[in-house]
């Protein structure tokens, strides 16, 4: 055998190994069955409206093991037919299926009836979480806001998501305004980063909408951060507050990356299509068979790059070798199209072969200078579900309602060795927990 | 009773954050990790108030020190590092020596978190990972931080937010029939990252009530999966929601549109009354009796939607945005004009907000921040100051939290065990900054101030 030889073997043999122990115990370790449920000892009401934002925070209390009770009015939250070409199983669309996670559903009229509001009211001094999307002032024009419900229950967290939050001149202005995903898109800076570079004629020059409910997604996920820390200072002084979120402003503050932009260069960022504006190569490319994401975006990697795809001659070209990442869009395009002109003569998987021995060789070498360039077949939702590594890892879970049948959803998002998050069941049906919710919790 | 706007007023009132209590006091985060994913983690938790120590290597520094928009530079550093991993004390440590492993056991004695994303096993070959520090603090809390998680045939793959996306499948999903692109910002890290601290926080919550520790595998690819209904479209149907272009399938109408005065806007419609508000300021209730558009289930067919959102667009077009916008308000229709990066950052409800933060900072001035993604009114987050150069607080944490003397700390730097920043910018302080009489970086030591 040779030298080299030799050194594949042990480098094969080595990563073999690891997931006969490691790796094996680790999904042991991992499986959340007979765990404990963190927050065995929360209670949340769920009284949004129409809105993905409210229910996503809603499902992932649920998941950490929260009591959620979904309230609705008794035709059920309008978000149930929110759903994509109005798609929907008896009467519910695929979103609400989709977040149908270990909650039970009340109907109650908070909105026009007097009674049901005393109802929620005496329901809201067990509970330990609220979440509420109406416009903001309207819960506390009908006595159960945060003002009168803190009073009854201190500890209370008492969450609120709108269009513009709960204070300030404008939050008022547009008060009535609802929290729309595409809209919170459009305010909080993700369309306008979106889309195809100036000359790509319209509309694909446009602002673009994410595939995705990012909108209401990352407000969600805000709530749940904001409404955990409190829940932390709940848990040790007792104290309860106010969490406040905004669709207009969720998604900016999170990624933070506009307002650093827009701040010190005095300007926006022009949308640059499949381009990035830190990072190339960085992106997707075309091959033979369909799509590549390639990452190669340190100095070695990109070099490393030239070399797997024969572009080698370029690299002492002053435009790529020091200036690859230009705010001048022909210049990046161009390279772009350089790339593009040689990943079409292979189809994905000889792409990610191609790196892969790459990266092999370069790790195993002694000057380490060799880059990894990282080529992955592209993935869509729908071949992603077939991928191996997630049914290892069970990231997709079959579930079955007896109303609605059988399907798939995303599920165990957090893997915690003590405490993590898992779906226990699915179901929706409207009103369906009204005794046992109130056996468990109105009957003094 | 007093209005409701003037007792959120109070509620929130920015001016008064300093003088608030911080939920995370007293929680120790030691945040190995670096680029963005999982220095997120760790700064959501700084902002709550956890004290958290970033380790980087000595001159060398995380790799995204220098990693800013076309190569722009402010001040010697890179502006959106600045929002990354303020509020962090910097010190600069070679993990791989077996010196500086003393080190990293003596702080993870009174550590409470700690956060790495080094390729899944990395920090085991170390002995800095889970398995060797709960021998030594049994209660930590330990969050390793990777594309595709700690186990599965995929976990030495290495990862970005990229390719987050792309096994995720989400980034397929942006854009047009014949084009598509990824979600911008590293929205792949940022969400996942935020998925990881709440990981934490729930970890955090959990050791109150038990006293026991945990390790946490968070996938960036799971976190984004995680806000797909896709799957399960096509568990159901068979079929791909796929790409819309600018519009939200969900809804009708749902796009960006252009205005007249050549402005972007977002106008959507989620309820039969807002449909009916927005016919009839278009004077086109003449549409409710189209057979394509009496019925929300009918307008979403893909055919009748797509007219529909034409129809409307070209109502867009023949008014200026702020007129829609003000109509939107009057009718509570769903709009908004689209924010850029400047527009957005100039926005004065932001600012009046606390969702810009104009921050001034001892080291670099006036920078505007981005706020929290949630205001709280009894916690609220807070910024207390920005990124600093490499290595700029190893004085202090050596000395205060570790107790070392001058001349442990001298031996060190002779050890190449510490060190600090070199001349690139990203990892140096700005060249007019006066470092010799900074009181924190040379803690412990005289300075004339």
């Amino acid at each position: 055998m040779s030298p080299n030889g030799q050194k594949e073997e042990i480098y094969t043999r080595h990563a073999s190994a690891r997931p006969s122990d490691l790796a094996k115990s680790l999904a042991e370790i991992m499986n959340p069955e007979g765990k404990a449920e963190v927050l065995d000892d929360v209670l949340v009401l769920d009284v949004s409206r129409n809105s993905f934002a409210g229910i996503s925070a809603a499902s992932i209390f649920a998941e950490f093991g929260a009591e959620v009770i979904k309230i609705e009015p008794p035709e059920g939250d309008p978000a149930r037919r929110i759903t994509p070409f109005g798609t929907h199983v008896k009467g519910v669309g695929i979103p609400f299926m989709f977040e149908a996670r270990n909650k039970r559903y009340m109907t109650l009229d908070i909105k026009d009836n007097e009674e049901d509001r005393k109802v929620f009211s005496k329901l809201a001094r067990k509970a330990t979480v609220i979440i509420e999307t109406f416009p903001a002032g309207d819960m506390d024009a009908w006595g159960i806001g945060y003002r009168q419900l803190s009073e009854q229950n201190p500890g209370l967290v008492y969450i609120a998501i709108t269009a513009y939050g709960q204070y300030t001149e404008k939050a008022k202005k547009f008060v009535r305004m609802p929290d729309v995903d595409i809209v919170s898109q459009a305010g909080s800076g993700l369309a306008a980063n979106m889309g195809d570079v100036p000359d790509a004629g319209e509309p694909y020059s446009w602002p673009l909408r994410a595939g995705l409910w990012a909108g209401w997604y990352i407000s969600g996920l805000s709530a749940v951060v904001g409404g955990t820390v409190a829940l932390i200072h709940r848990q040790n002084t007792g104290v309860g507050q106010m969490v406040d979120v905004a669709g207009m402003d969720a998604y900016s503050s999170m990624v933070g990356i506009p307002v650093s932009i827009g701040y010190t260069w005095h300007k926006a960022r022009p949308r640059i299509g499949i381009l990035d504006f830190i990072l190339y190569p960085y992106g997707h490319w075309k091959c033979k068979d369909g799509f590549v994401a390639v990452a190669a975006p340190r100095d070695h990697d990109f070099r490393a790059l030239l070399k797997i795809l024969g572009l080698w001659e370029i690299e002492d070209d002053w435009r790529y070798s020091s200036d690859r990442i230009p705010d001048i869009l022909e210049q990046a395009t161009h390279l772009h199209k350089l790339i593009e002109n040689e990943t079409m003569k292979y189809t994905a998987d000889e792409l990610v072969g191609l790196a892969l021995n790459y990266s092999k060789k370069s790790a195993r070498s002694k000057w380490r200078g060799g880059g990894v360039p990282i080529v992955m077949k592209l993935m869509t939702p729908e071949t992603a579900l077939e991928n191996p590594q997630w049914h290892v890892r069970k990231s997709f879970q079959d579930v079955e309602d007896k109303n609605l049948g059988k399907y798939k959803i995303s599920a165990n998002f957090t893997k915690m060795s003590e405490s993590p998050p898992r779906i226990k069941w699915v179901s929706c049906d409207i009103g369906q927990d009204n005794d046992y919710v109130r056996e468990k919790y109105l009957k003094d | 009773m007093e209005d409701y706007f003037s007792y959120t007023e109070k509620l929130f009132n920015p001016a008064e954050t300093a003088d608030k209590p911080e939920a995370l006091k007293g929680i120790r985060v030691l945040d190995f990790s670096h680029v963005i994913f999982g220095p997120i983690a760790a700064r959501v938790l700084g902002e709550y108030g956890a004290e958290v120590i970033k380790l980087e290597l000595p001159f060398f520094g995380d790799l995204w020190r220098p990693a800013t928009y076309w190569g722009k530079y402010w001040k010697h550093s890179n502006p959106i590092w600045h929002n990354i991993t303020k509020n962090k004390y910097f010190i600069s440590v070679n993990l791989k020596l077996d010196k500086s492993k003393e080190l990293i056991y003596k702080m993870a004695e009174t550590a409470d978190v700690i956060i790495e994303n080094f390729a899944p096993g990395t920090a085991e070959a170390w002995k800095i990972g889970y398995s060797q520090i709960s021998k030594i603090n049994p209660k930590i809390i330990f969050l390793s931080c990777s594309t595709y998680g700690q186990y599965g045939p995929m976990r030495y793959f290495p990862g970005w937010d990229l390719l987050a996306q792309g096994a995720s499948g989400v980034l397929s999903l942006n854009g047009y029939e014949d084009r598509f692109f990824k979600l911008p910002d590293y929205l792949g890290d940022f969400v996942p990252g935020n998925f990881a601290s709440l990981a934490v926080l729930m970890a955090i919550y959990y050791r109150n009530k038990t006293g026991k520790g945990q390790y946490i595998d968070q996938a960036q690819s799971e976190a984004l999966m995680r806000l797909l209904p896709n799957y399960t479209y096509h568990s159901i149907t068979g079929g791909a929601i796929g790409r819309t272009g600018n519009t939200d399938p969900s809804m009708v109408p749902a796009a960006i549109m252009k205005a007249k005065d050549d402005k972007f806007l977002a106008l959507a419609c989620t309820t039969e009354d807002q449909f009916q508000s927005l016919l009839a300021v278009m004077d086109r209730k003449d549409l409710l009796a189209d057979p394509r558009f009496t019925s929300n289930e009918s307008r979403l067919i893909p055919e009748h939607a797509k007219e529909l959102n034409q129809i409307v667009s070209n109502w867009v077009k023949t008014k200026n945005c702020d007129e829609i916008i003000d109509m939107a308000v009057t009718q509570s229709i769903p709009a908004a004009e689209v924010m850029d990066d400047y527009t957005l950052c100039h926005d004065e409800w932001r600012h009046q907000r606390g969702s810009v933060i104009l921050f001034n900072d001892d080291m670099y001035g006036e920078l505007a921040i981005a706020g929290p993604s949630a205001q709280l009114s009894a916690t609220p987050s807070r910024t207390k100051w920005l990124a600093r150069p490499l290595g700029y607080h190893n004085q202090i944490v050596l000395k205060k939290f570790l107790n070392l003397s001058d001349d442990e700390i001298k031996d060190l730097e002779k050890q190449k065990v510490i060190g600090t920043f070199d001349d690139r910018p990203g990892l140096k302080p700005p060249v007019y900054y006066n470092l010799a009489e900074d009181p924190i970086y040379n803690y412990g030591k005289e300075v004339s101030q």
